[in-house]
């Protein structure tokens, strides 16, 4: 064990720094938030730009277009590029969690939307969660019935993240119907210009529509892009929920505890104790997340699957993000209440407060993560289980 | 001691329950809300049934106006309200009248219209930062005929529909009370966009008030503030209410893994959680609203519901939204506005830390 940084990252992180200076826009209180679909755009041009500058795909194989060097490294730079205004949010999907699963599990033609992901070119979204599959998603119901060397595709998606936006979509639907739930699922690249996809968006009380209901029908899917084999959907699903749970707890949130201390002397409160304890509460539990993010580079460079740390890190995140926006609300007062345009800073606080519900929901609730986290870090056993082994056709509906 | 409702208490309540749940369907609610946030067609129906006096005095300069009913009253109607989450200045408005019924008794006539409905009194109560609405920030210095008032006052309840507005103000080393026409020249209003969508307003004031509408009275201000703190703890109360009741159904009904949400423990402990927390709320607010009826100071338990309120009814719609799934946040599904207004009201006239710092003061000064 060695928490130094070693020279060679230290220089890293220099250049690094210095290239963001030269190419980014400082994050400042008064940075202005981006409509939903410029926000989009702007995050595919900074892919673009880091890919041409060399900055893309820092930890991804040289073989799929990337640096080749550690994810440590790619942590360190998002590290430096969070202090700026530019993110990559709107493309978690595509790069955190789609790029993962297609380079363990992809045909070496699917392999071929890495280089376009790289590029920015590519806009993914996330077509998992049903109206009656959420907690319980190995209970989809989405069909998909082999028509020569097509699937067709019929049923419903909901919290699909970007929808509107998005090119591709990784699509999980119910191939066979007369096994258990976890065995008759396939994972699918699904064009989301097909014309039996349609988009509808909903509405959250943030007032943005991030999230849409999507409604499939005969939608046919070539069998090429069928991800691993048909029926082994739930294994792969596995390797993007752990890299979607590392992505949300990876940070790129638009709120910084550097942001609650800044506002606290603005609000001059920096001598308050009280408030004093609660920016101490916020910097050691984000001291926190940044080692556990440490540990989880360590064990992806020492080749394990970094479960645990990822649970740990997803749910630990969820209660900084809770703790901290509340810290902000309580320094603003009254102010902290006013929505819209009405709101001080932009509404980046008001709108982060807000948003807390996603990142305790987003890639399994809390009591999802801290049952597995009982199986897997404690060795507790399943919890009882009335459905795994009928055939999924036979389970009430 | 008896914590059971009177007869009287219990029509009221039942009332108050009736219209709110007839008129504040979340469909109108919604359309309320996306329009200015003041249900202008509730507040005619509460005048209509007598409930907007009806915490008033029974006389005031000559003019029969309430029943003599008070703040336990009120909380009882806040508290339907809450649960509803519907969009009426009530809690600010009716303080504001009982206060001006014991302060300025010879306004007897705005408060006969206060009653019937036909005009709206609010108070200008929250100040930015640490919201302590005891510094006011507006000043008043002395001038001919009265004073003169000069400042602004950020998130005042319906103020683009009161015609008067209560205003706080520092005069030379004490509070006055000035009761200030928003329609008067120096008296700008500006509709501000709220969390809960509510309708509130940013006042800015620089115009003299004849000395017939100051209240010097030290008083004055205590009451206008501990009363609409009790009284809007009562609305939390209803909102917490309502969260657990919403996550109560949905959890019983939605099925994953073949059985209901429920069935799982630790959905079903949060649940129970949230219960718990919502009759905690019930006890310090009927005993604080009992305590501003009958106590001799009611603000130790005012604080101590209010921290409760902030902290609890907090704690009780981020659990019944988080049981909702992506549903709680969906703005087709009622559960997020039992969400927006547990959090507007956590932030109202302080905040949990606020309340405790306030409650741990007086305590400890004994």
């Amino acid at each position: 064990m060695d928490i130094t940084e070693s020279p060679e990252n230290v220089e890293f992180r220099a250049a690094a720094r210095t290239w963001l200076l030269a190419n980014a826009t400082p994050r400042t209180e008064s940075s202005v938030a981006l409509p939903l679909d410029e926000h989009v755009a702007a995050a595919m041009a900074w892919q673009k730009t880091l890919q041409a500058h060399g900055w893309a795909g820092i930890s991804w194989p040289e073989a799929f277009g990337g640096r080749g060097e550690s994810s440590l490294r790619a942590s360190i730079f998002n590290e430096e590029m969070s202090r700026f205004e530019q993110t990559l949010g709107p493309l978690t999907v595509a790069v955190g969690m789609v790029a993962p699963t297609l380079m363990a599990h992809g045909t070496p033609k699917q392999q071929q939307h890495l280089a376009a992901i790289l590029r920015g070119d590519e806009l993914w979204c996330q077509l998992f969660s049903e109206p009656g599959a959420g907690s319980d998603l190995a209970a989809l119901a989405t069909r998909a019935e082999l028509d020569g060397d097509e699937w067709v595709v019929n049923g419903q998606k909901v919290w699909t993240s970007l929808g509107q936006f998005a090119q591709y979509g990784i699509l999980l639907a119910r191939t066979d119907p007369t096994v258990p739930k976890h065995k008759g699922i396939t994972y699918f690249i699904v064009d989301m210009n097909d014309p039996g996809i349609e988009v509808r968006p909903l509405v959250q009380m943030t007032g943005h529509a991030h999230f849409n209901e999507t409604f499939l029908t005969d939608v046919r899917i070539p069998v090429e892009n069928v991800v691993g084999e048909v029926g082994n959907g739930w294994a792969i699903t596995r390797t993007t929920l752990t890299a979607e749970r590392s992505s949300i707890a990876g940070g790129g949130a638009g709120w910084s505890v550097e942001g609650l201390i800044e506002l606290a002397r603005e609000q001059g409160r920096a001598d308050d104790p009280l408030v004093r304890q609660a920016l101490a509460r916020a910097h050691s539990r984000s001291e926190v997340m940044r080692v556990l993010n440490l540990r989880l580079r360590t064990a992806i460079a020492n080749k394990r699957m970094p479960g645990r740390e990822a649970l740990i890190m997803k749910l630990a995140y969820a209660r900084h993000w809770v703790s901290t926006t509340d810290s902000a609300m309580s320094l603003l007062g009254a102010q902290g209440m006013l929505a819209g345009s009405d709101a001080p800073h932009d509404e980046s606080w008001h709108q982060a407060f807000l948003n807390q519900y996603a990142i305790r929901l987003g890639g399994g609730t809390d009591e999802v993560q801290q049952n597995i986290m009982g199986e897997l870090g404690l060795g507790l056993p399943r919890e009882p289980s009335t459905d795994r082994d009928i055939p999924w056709k036979d389970l009430p509906k | 001691m008896n914590f059971d409702l009177s007869d009287e208490q219990q029509v009221v309540k039942d009332l108050a329950t009736r219209i709110f749940d007839d008129l504040a369907t979340p469909e109108r609610v919604r359309d309320v809300c996306a329009d200015g946030g003041h249900d202008a067609d509730l507040w005619q129906a509460l005048a209509d049934a007598g409930l907007l006096g009806l915490c008033l005095p029974e006389t005031v300069g000559g003019v029969d106006l309430g029943s003599g009913m008070g703040m336990v009253e009120l909380c009882l109607i806040t508290e339907q309200q809450g649960r509803r989450v519907a969009p009426v200045p009530l809690a600010c408005a009716v303080v504001a009248a009982r206060c001006i019924a014991n302060f300025l008794p010879a306004e007897a006539e705005l408060l006969a219209r206060f009653v019937a409905g036909e005009s709206i009194i609010t108070a200008a109560l929250a100040e930015p930062g640490r919201n302590d609405p005891f510094t006011p920030g507006i000043t008043a210095t002395t001038v001919d005929g009265g004073l003169r008032l000069v400042g602004d006052k950020p998130a005042v309840a319906a103020l683009s529909q009161a015609t008067h507005v209560l205003v706080p103000a520092r005069h030379e080393d004490a509070n006055v009370v000035a009761l200030v026409e928003t329609s008067a020249e120096g008296v700008h209003i500006e509709a501000l966009v709220t969390t809960n969508h509510e309708s509130q307003g940013h006042l800015t004031i620089d115009t003299v008030i004849p000395a017939a509408r100051i209240i010097t009275d030290a008083a004055a201000l205590d009451q206008l503030v501990w009363h609409t703190l009790v009284a809007h703890c009562a609305i939390q109360l209803g909102v917490a209410e309502g969260a657990v009741a919403l996550a109560a159904e949905h959890v019983s009904t939605r099925e994953q893994f073949n059985r209901p949400l429920s069935a799982f423990q630790a959905v079903s402990q949060r649940a129970a959680d949230g219960y718990i927390m919502t009759e905690a709320l019930r006890t310090t607010v009927l005993n604080a609203s009992w305590q501003c009826d009958h106590g001799e100071d009611p603000r130790a338990d005012t604080l101590a519901a209010a921290y409760w309120a902030s902290e609890g009814t907090q704690q009780v719609v981020l659990g019944a939204q988080h049981l909702h799934g992506g549903l709680g946040a969906d703005t087709d599904h009622p559960v997020h506005r039992q969400f927006l207004w547990g959090m507007q009201y956590a932030s109202t006239l302080g905040n949990a830390s606020t309340h405790l710092e306030r409650l741990g003061r007086l305590i400890a000064h004994g």
